[in-house]
């Protein structure tokens, strides 16, 4: 695989469980995203749609690298109460509708923010944060100087608890990645059965120092810089 | 308040509901100004969702393709005039 590195990173989550990011990795305005949506597009998306707009702002502000979003379920509450709502026999709500594919946040942050670069949006069974780094590399062989990727798991609904792996709480992670600057990614072979796939917290904990290893399909280190 | 500003204030409110108007409270609608585009500043994704709200709320049903749907989402007042007509509920 080609060489990644990390050029910086910025963490969001709801709830008040956990402490996460370090200061200088919190998404600014941690408790109310959604600053870098103007109010007519902010409307259309969850808190998490919004975090994710505003990680990739910060970590993009000039709109000039490819975008990857990967979620396992998306926004799983607004997609439920259209299913809901179709079972009932009601029409189901254009705007949700037309907001629930999986490329929806990056569509809408690229009107805000008029970025025209590559976007893509993954949905890979649990194993969203390896999809990123393989699409990542791929952008980087190409020449892009840098990219953004963004993993973003939304509220689940009490209705699905029981049934997937969930981070518990709304959450969610960028990263700015080149082939040069930064603390370098170095990956070796997952231990297979057993490995839990990562989700944002996870991601989080990984990138300030509280785990040193991310299992993944593959076990991720950070190198000093 | 009488019959007709009770259903504007009604209707800007469903307007308001409906679309999740955030930081607009149904004094920021004038009767007058464009919905869609300049004014209020509405989509076409804005527009089939209000659609279902006229359904939903008074029973009207409306040809999304039709240019006469046009002319009643031009603003408020338009809005209303079309309610006042045609209103089954």
């Amino acid at each position: 695989m080609e060489r990644l590195c990390l050029s910086d990173w910025r963490g969001w989550h709801g709830g008040a469980t956990r402490s996460l990011p370090p200061t200088q990795h919190r998404l600014s305005d941690f408790d109310r995203p959604g600053n870098s949506l103007p109010g007519m597009l902010r409307r259309r998306l969850d808190e998490t749609g919004r975090a994710v707009c505003d990680i990739l702002a910060a970590l993009d502000p000039e709109a000039r690298y490819p975008l990857i979003h990967a979620s396992r379920h998306g926004d799983a509450r607004h997609t439920l109460a259209m299913l809901e709502a179709l079972a009932a026999g009601e029409p189901p709500s254009p705007t949700r509708f037309s907001m629930s594919v999986h490329n929806a946040v990056l569509g809408v942050h690229s009107i805000a923010q008029q970025h025209r670069r590559p976007l893509q949006a993954l949905g890979a069974c649990g194993q969203e944060f390896d999809a990123l780094l393989v699409e990542a590399t791929g952008y980087l062989a190409e020449g892009h100087p840098s990219v953004v990727i963004a993993l973003s798991e939304g509220a689940l609904p009490e209705a699905y608890a029981d049934h997937v792996r969930h981070p518990g709480i709304p959450c969610a992670v960028g990263l700015r990645l080149s082939r040069e600057s930064g603390s370098a990614l170095v990956a070796t072979k997952g231990s297979g059965s057993g490995s839990v796939d990562p989700d944002p917290l996870d991601v989080m904990e990984w990138l300030a120092g509280a785990t040193s290893v991310l299992e993944g399909r593959q076990r991720w280190h950070l190198e000093a810089p | 308040m009488n019959e007709t500003q009770q259903l504007s204030l009604d209707l800007k409110r469903m307007i308001i509901e409906a679309l999740e108007l955030e930081d607009i409270s149904p004094d920021d609608i004038e009767d007058q100004a464009p919905l869609f585009g300049e004014g209020l500043g509405l989509d076409s994704i804005d527009a089939l969702e209000l659609g279902l709200a006229l359904q939903k709320r008074f029973g009207i049903k409306l040809d999304a393709e039709a240019e006469e749907t046009r002319r009643h989402f031009a603003s408020l007042a338009a809005l209303q005039s079309l309610v006042e007509a045609r209103r089954v509920a």
